[in-house]
């Protein structure tokens, strides 16, 4: 586990300098500070930052360059501003001039979902050329393609969520909208220009000839066009600009929590108890007990359905209920997760899954007892909750199993992925074992290899994170704070629970 | 009764507590609330610290048996003691008699010569300055405390220097009497601690050498003297306890001595009739407490030590601590004290009359404190003193305990090498606020940060080292490290300001909207609104200052002025008056200067 931890870090160092060197020296040479500096200037000193999926695009976009696009160009996160967390988004012009691949119009609104979730203030630190024109098939039309920026903007502000925007380098086109569409906006002077056309389309479209400043700097948009509301002499008067903005906003007050009480388990432990062969089995209690305040543990049905460990626990002071895998799910799992899952949602009580699940057991006694109505129950129960989930991939995360255990597709806030996870529809074995006997090729190795390697490289958490399939891959030993910290943000009041048909 | 205030005042009622005599504050209406007068048992209201009728009227109205005058105010006042005399009050001092002898620097003079006592070879102003050896020291024969002193180093500025120092010393004295005397270019100022009782005993304490001065007024006092060799510490010694009983001097004094560093002679320069301000190291060395001492002195009671009792045991240092910047001219500095923080340790005493809150103005002496330290030898008492003043800090206005500290601190004063001008042919180098900005930020990053819960602030990042904080205040500021301890600082959304080895530093916090980044800085003048020209104030080629008024256009029913935004020449007067003009015109242009 401790090779992997290394090896996420090196990973999130290497995107954590943005682009190339020569990018990043002509970047600074013009006075402007760098992507992380300038979410570092904006948040108070020393504030955490949850940064989300920072391996965004990681081995896309490039053969043979994991890293042809650091971070997707665009960082995102919540840190805190005077003391109240906001949710960041700041293009990194350093990476292909901050331009808009597809996952980074994915990642940016993930960003704003996250926003919408908890009612983060959103800025907006625009530094980009608009969408990358290539693939302009996959950034541009669909529903959640880049449109969908300014839908969320709209709508967040509607919601009374504030739309903050510092433009601090070009902001082109359809990235025009962003400081136009948001509640206050901060220019850099001689920096900053905002233009649905720049000179050379100006040029081409009706013959004038004009320079970026005239026809959309600081100046003109703060003094004459009335696009901006404030002008800054630089990247650091800007984000003193935005910071007292967010100091004019209105409050509201954090989520309760107890006194918070350290686990008496030292999170580092988790390295040690977790073998990283997601088929070797373990005690799940054993990682529960590492993350939880004093390690304490009410558990619920301990003696029934012992696949399946479902009880309450404190999180930095934040009453959770916890399910967690401790092996394959049966009929009685399901049910006993289902249940538990109702109760919190009776009590108001915040779910936190654990998932390393392989599936629900399969074979004729099983499907004839109606295996399938059971795991229907856990996953209704799942969709239908209305109470803020959390989900962390602890191992694998494979088939049916990613449903009831709560996966992407069922609104956790967050999803987090631990770099030993796995992520596939099936096991490649399976999966191999599987096409191998429709196609009748049962014994045939050439077959299958491909396959195993196909589903080796696609079950990677690099693969998921790199595709925003989750919001991190986390160092292990980081759970318990990350969880901390999402389930500090303010959450709305759930509406009362109602389940669909539960099949009994 | 004490007829004096702040850290005397306290002092004196702390051996009045200590031997059980019920005590009488004094006070002006400025120092109603001040702490010696919470201290006493009664306290009385004048108008004045120097109104000697007054003075005596309260010590009469309050009963008390006895005053004490401190220092300064009426201490050496002979009309003082004469006037409580008359009222059969008792004043902790001399007679009026030895007071008046000693007050005048040329009777003064003349004693100590019959005593025997060494004397700087002095002038007549009537003599030809030819025959005189330069540098020589002009002086107010009435004065004290430097002024009306000139130094005089030709006969060139002698009509001038004498002129100067007899105006100041008509004003400061209503006395324009004038000495002239040798001038010691490296001397060291020696002083003697004598005591004398009402049954012709008289003993000396042992000596203080408080050489480093500057312009004449002490800053760092200590005892013994550094630089003495035994015979001449006997002799100067001696020479103070045959002046005092000669003269039949009774209670506390001092006999100030001039020594020439260079050639190790030294003279009689005056005797202060009252308790000096350093006279702590003496106690600190001795084990005597001086108040005492002359409180039995004054019940008529013999000494209560005598010479050979008197032990000297290591060494103290006293720092002044003023309210002064002593790094702009030592300019009197006023205010309010928000935070005060005397310091404490081993060997560590302070005398202040100075608490957090309290409001300093420059109504009466900028003394707020003494800080002082006692050691086994003198380097321990100065490792010492140098500790005290960097935990010294007064927030609200600057004193000068960081030039206290450095002072201290610095190689020549360890090495005694301190002489009495030393001060005002060197400048210490000013403090770097390098540390102070430091500590300013970690203070400033304290009042801010979110301290527990999982969003507390510790710079967290995923998979990778912490951030840093950066403090913005006049310059960026990345915290490494372990936070400071013990940072006594005061955080606003403006300021920071802070303390550190004694130095105030005040820091300003970027403010984002106090920068007027609104002004394009191009010199153009555009019309704001349509309207009329109503003026036009300058031409093309005219000189403008930023800020200027360039001329006046009316629009909507008012009245807009036009201004430069920057100094410059006018290249471009773009209306006449009764012009109308259109939203955005180019009225003015200034060209602004290189």
């Amino acid at each position: 586990m401790r090779d992997l931890v290394d090896q996420l870090r090196e990973r999130l160092a290497r995107v954590r300098q943005g682009g190339s060197e020569r990018a990043r020296a002509k970047h600074t040479a013009r006075g402007k500070l760098l992507v992380r500096d300038r979410v570092d200037g904006l948040l108070d000193p020393g504030s955490p930052f949850l940064e989300l999926s920072p391996l965004a695009a990681y081995g896309m976009y490039a053969d043979g360059d994991d890293h042809a696009v650091p971070s997707a160009g665009i960082v995102t996160g919540i840190g805190t501003v005077h003391g109240r967390p906001v949710l960041v988004v700041a293009n990194d012009a350093t990476v292909k001039g901050g331009t808009y691949y597809p996952m980074t119009v994915k990642k940016h609104l993930r960003a704003q979902e996250v926003a919408r979730a908890h009612r983060l203030p959103c800025v907006y630190l625009v530094d980009s050329g608009g969408a990358f024109l290539p693939m302009q098939d996959d950034v541009f039309p669909d529903r959640d393609h880049f449109g969908r920026i300014f839908f969320h903007q709209a709508n967040l502000s509607a919601q009374g969520i504030p739309q903050l925007a510092a433009v601090m380098g070009s902001c082109t086109a359809g990235g025009a909208y962003v400081p136009a569409m948001s509640d206050e906006t901060v220019i850099v002077r001689d920096q900053g220009t905002i233009f649905l056309g720049g000179p050379p389309l100006v040029k081409a479209a009706t013959g004038e000839v004009v320079t970026a400043e005239e026809l959309g700097g600081g100046e003109v948009h703060a003094r004459t066009s009335g696009v901006v509301d404030h002008l800054a002499d630089d990247d650091a008067h800007a984000l003193r600009i935005l910071r007292s903005v967010v100091d004019t906003l209105p409050r509201s007050a954090p989520p309760h929590a107890e006194p918070v009480v350290e686990p008496v388990e030292d999170p580092a432990g988790l390295y040690d108890v977790v073998p990283t062969d997601s088929r070797t089995p373990y005690d799940v209690r054993e990682v529960i007990r590492r993350v939880v305040d004093a390690s304490r543990f009410h558990e619920f049905k301990p003696l029934y359905a012992e696949t399946l460990v479902t009880g309450f626990a404190r999180i930095w002071g934040h009453e959770v209920g916890i399910v967690a895998n401790n092996g394959i799910l049966f009929s009685e799992s399901a049910r006993k997760g289902a249940h538990f899952v109702q109760l919190c949602n009776q009590r108001g009580i915040p779910l936190v899954f654990l998932q390393n699940i392989s599936g629900f057991m399969v074979g004729k006694e099983y499907e004839n007892a109606g295996i399938a109505r059971d795991g229907a129950k856990l996953v209704t129960a799942v969709a239908c909750s209305v109470v803020p989930k959390y989900t962390v991939v602890i191992g694998g995360s494979f088939g049916a199993g990613n449903y009831g255990m709560c996966g992407r597709a069922y609104d956790p806030r967050f999803l987090w992925m631990w770099p030993n996870a796995r992520i596939s529809v099936m096991g490649g074995e399976q999966a191999a074992s599987v096409l191998a006997t429709v196609a009748g090729r049962e014994d045939d190795e050439d077959f299958k290899a491909p396959i195993r390697a196909q589903y080796e490289e696609q079950g990677s958490p690099y693969y998921s994170t790199a595709r925003l399939w989750d919001d991190g891959v986390i160092d292990p030993a980081d759970t318990r704070r990350v969880l901390g910290m999402a389930l500090s943000l303010d959450t709305e009041p759930a509406p009362p629970p109602s389940y669909g048909v539960f099949r009994m | 009764m004490v007829a004096n205030r702040g850290e005397i005042a306290r002092r004196v009622f702390r051996t009045c507590r200590r031997m059980g005599l019920r005590t009488v504050a004094v006070h002006t209406d400025l120092d109603a609330e001040a702490p010696h007068v919470r201290e006493a048992d009664a306290a009385l209201r004048v108008e004045s610290y120097l109104d000697v009728e007054e003075m005596v009227a309260a010590a009469v109205a309050a009963g008390a048996d006895a005053v004490h005058p401190g220092y300064g105010f009426l201490s050496e006042r002979a009309a003082f003691a004469t006037a409580l005399e008359a009222a059969g009050v008792t004043l902790v001092g001399p007679t009026a008699a030895v007071m008046e002898q000693m007050g005048r620097k040329d009777a003064a003079r003349e004693l100590a010569v019959a005593a025997g006592v060494p004397v700087v070879p002095a002038y007549d102003l009537d003599d030809d300055p030819a025959s005189w050896t330069f540098p020589v020291l002009v002086k107010a024969a009435a004065g004290g405390g430097g002024k009306g002193m000139r130094v005089v180093r030709s006969a060139d500025g002698l009509a001038e220097a004498v002129a100067a120092a007899r105006r100041e010393a008509a004003s400061a004295f209503g006395d324009d009497t004038l000495l002239v005397e040798r001038y010691v270019e490296r001397g060291r100022h020696v002083e003697v601690q004598v005591v004398g009782d009402t049954h012709g005993t008289v003993i000396h304490l042992g000596e203080r050498d408080c050489s480093p001065q500057r312009r004449h007024q002490k800053v760092l006092e200590e005892a013994p003297a550094p630089t003495l060799d035994e015979a001449t510490r006997q002799q100067v010694r001696q020479s103070a306890v045959d002046l005092a009983a000669h003269v039949g001097y009774t209670g506390a004094g001092t006999v100030e001595l001039l020594l020439d560093a260079d050639s190790g002679d030294f003279y009689f320069l005056e005797m202060n009739t009252r308790l000096q301000v350093e006279h702590p190291v003496t106690e600190m060395v001795t084990g005597l407490d001086l108040v005492e001492l002359q409180l039995r002195v004054a019940a008529g009671e013999p000494l209560p030590v005598r010479q050979d009792d008197v032990r000297l045991t290591g060494h103290a240092i006293e720092a002044r601590v003023y309210a002064e910047d002593a790094y702009a001219g030592f300019l009197p500095q006023a205010g309010t004290a928000t935070h005060v923080r005397w310091p404490e340790g081993p060997g560590v005493r302070v005398d202040h009359a100075l608490e957090s809150g309290q409001v300093v103005s420059t109504a009466y002496d900028p003394m707020l404190g003494k800080v002082v330290a006692h050691g086994r030898d003198r380097a321990q008492a100065r490792q010492r003193l140098v500790e005290a003043l960097d935990g010294t800090a007064v927030l609200g206005l600057t004193t000068n305990a960081g030039f206290l500290r450095a002072l201290a601190a610095s190689e020549e004063f360890a090495d005694a090498a301190v002489d009495t001008a030393w001060l005002d042919r060197h400048e210490l180098p000013a403090p770097d606020p390098g540390e102070a900005r430091r500590l300013a930020a970690w203070a400033a990053y304290d009042a801010g940060r979110t301290p527990s819960g999982p969003w507390r602030s510790d710079g967290f990042r995923l998979g990778g080292p912490p951030a840093e904080p950066v403090v913005h205040l006049d310059e960026p500021v990345r915290l490494a490290g372990p936070a400071p301890a013990g940072v006594v600082a005061r955080v606003t959304d403006d300021h920071v300001e802070v303390v550190a080895h004694g130095q105030r530093f005040d820091f300003p916090r970027p403010d984002p909207f106090a920068d007027p980044v609104a002004v394009a800085g191009d010199g153009t003048v555009l019309a704001p609104m349509p309207g009329t020209v109503l003026d036009v104030r300058v031409a093309e080629g005219d000189q403008v200052g930023a800020g200027q008024v360039l001329g006046v256009m009316e629009a909507m029913k008012m009245e807009l002025s036009l201004t430069a935004d920057v100094a410059g020449t006018v290249d471009l007067v773009g209306a006449a008056a009764g012009d109308r003009v259109q939203l955005g015109a180019v009225l003015f242009r200034v060209v602004p200067d290189e």
